[in-house]
């Protein structure tokens, strides 16, 4: 995710979300969109391909 | 009564031994919620036939010879996320003003049949998520210790209303510290049980893989009370435990001599610096613990940063998929706080999901790792004393990493508990934090440390006045 957005592509991300926002809605959007992608970007570390996510878990002996 | 207020585990005992009627407690409670909810907003629909109603069929059992437990004759109440057979569940939002659910929750359906007595639906932030917002059908909940301030949320109507004694335990959900927040600026108990032990079966969802539900209560043993009744397995949950239920009360009193407490100083001295009010509070608690005969260790984990990424990517994107229909068709319908959030999650890719959905495993994996040779961690609960209910930022989540998603991403079981009182005598708190399904031994020590300091002794100035049972 790039942390400056510009206009055409945050139009993009709206439609394909499916959403009908307000221009003072846009406008918010763009100031908090760097914070989302820090968010985006803090998750991403070096794992590999074979890292697994999480969706679903049970908790094995070592847990307890 | 000894007690202004009882407890949940006071008032059972003196059901059980015919010293107090659920009667008089019911309308006790009742004639503080019309003195006070005015200013409190803690209930949004007060179900008051219905709760002496309840009182009454529980007093003719404890006549009768046929008790049905420690919460019977309790008056509690239900946040109004919660569905309730006949009663509206309205989820704080203008969609759901005509709701009225046609089944019970399973957690509504288990209190009720340990012969509560329902008091109520309570405050919540829309759809549990957003803050504290103006533009919804029904006010903002307020901190009963002192009305000008946020009792923070979502649970807002269940703190407020236990920490005021308008009820004595109630129920919280909690996807990101929903239970824990309100508990900790409120000055009450308040558990995220591990996720999977309590049913979400008729809770609306806020983040599927993040929502827990649990109890809010006065002290850790009524929330032990509370949680006995509520854990167990419900087929109706895809993520419910089907595990053996223990004793939840069983190592109270035991002492907690020799027990290991890994301390998560970064988090709070660090990553996110807490109030001085809060530090003294951890500071003595910690001295407490030590003088009680406990380890103390130190505990290192990821920044708390990354925990907080990694849970508030998987909350917004949850809660944009749960309520994608709405706010493709009705969006201006929302609160303009959950609005703003649901726009955000809406433009979250799937792969930034993904990859935080990768990192939850990790960092489940490196506190699974701390907490070996730990029976419980600690940290705070809140970064600070309550703010003002109109100085409630509305990104703190970006730039104010919170002390408690850490424990939704990795599913753990973590209590808050109230630690004294800071800035402007408003309550602090510490979180302590067990290992999946080792609420017991959370419990141990919460109770122990309650036991052990003078906080519980206090209630808010502006329940004082009210009626209390003869």
């Amino acid at each position: 995710m790039q942390s400056e957005i510009n206009d055409a592509a945050l139009e993009y991300l709206i439609a394909r979300a499916g959403l009908d926002l307000t221009d003072e809605q846009k406008a918010e959007l763009k100031t908090v969109h760097a914070a989302l992608a820090a968010l985006a970007e803090r998750v991403r570390k070096p794992r590999g391909r074979m890292a697994e996510p999480a969706h679903s878990y049970g908790f094995a002996q070592e847990d307890l | 009564m000894s007690e202004p207020i009882p407890t949940i585990a006071e008032a059972s005992r003196l059901i059980a031994a015919k010293q107090l009627s659920p009667v008089e407690l019911t309308r006790a409670c009742l004639e503080r919620v019309h003195a006070l909810d005015g200013k409190l907003h803690a209930f949004v629909r007060l179900t008051e036939e219905r709760a002496l109603a309840e009182a009454r069929a529980a007093e003719r059992a404890i006549v009768a010879g046929r008790p049905s437990g420690p919460l019977q004759g309790i008056p509690i109440g239900l946040k109004d996320i919660v569905d309730t057979k006949g009663i509206p569940t309205t989820c704080g939002s203008k969609f759901l003003q005509d709701n009225i659910p046609d089944t019970d929750a399973a957690c509504a359906e288990k209190l009720a049949a340990a012969g509560t007595v329902l008091m109520g639906k309570l405050t919540t932030h829309e759809f549990a998520d957003g803050g504290p917002s103006f533009d919804l059908p029904a006010p903002p909940a307020r901190n009963p210790w002192n009305t000008e301030h946020f009792t923070a949320g979502s649970s807002s109507g269940t703190g407020a209303g236990v920490a005021a004694g308008l009820i004595l335990g109630g129920i919280g959900t909690d996807t990101g510290g929903s239970i824990r927040g309100p508990a900790a600026l409120c000055g009450i108990a308040g558990i995220k049980p591990t996720y999977g032990l309590v049913s979400r079966a008729g809770v609306a969802p806020a983040a599927y893989s993040l929502d827990h539900i649990g109890p809010m209560a006065w002290t850790a043993e009524d929330c032990a009370l509370m949680l006995q009744a509520l854990a167990g397995h419900d087929p109706r949950d895809p993520a419910s435990a089907s595990r053996p239920i223990p004793n939840y009360t069983a190592l109270l009193g035991s002492g907690i001599k020799g027990l290991k407490i890994g301390v998560i100083h970064h988090f709070h001295e660090t990553d996110h610096k807490v109030s001085e009010g809060t530090q003294r509070g951890i500071d003595a608690a910690l001295a407490s613990f030590r003088d009680l005969g406990a380890e103390l260790r130190e505990v290192q984990l990821s920044p708390l940063q990354d925990w907080a990424a990694c849970g508030s990517l998987i909350s917004m994107t949850e809660r944009a998929a749960a309520y994608e229909e709405w706010s493709r068709t009705r969006l201006g319908d929302f609160s303009e706080r959950l609005r703003s959030r649901l726009i955000l999650g809406a433009l979250v890719s799937g792969v930034d999901y993904v990859q935080a959905v990768r990192r939850r495993r990790e960092l489940r994996a490196e506190l699974q790792q701390a907490m070996a040779g730990l029976d419980v961690v600690l940290t705070a609960t809140q970064p600070a004393e309550a703010a003002k209910i109109d100085a409630v930022p509305k990104w703190d989540l970006f730039d104010k990493p919170g002390f408690t998603m850490p424990f939704n991403v990795a599913g753990y079981p973590a209590i808050s508990i109230c630690a004294g009182f800071g800035a402007g005598g408003l309550p602090v708190a510490i979180q302590l934090v067990a290992k999946p399904f080792q609420e017991p031994t959370l419990f141990r020590v919460a109770d122990a440390f309650e036991k052990a300091t003078p906080f519980r002794d206090q209630r808010p100035a502006l329940s004082s006045a009210a009626p209390t049972p003869a």
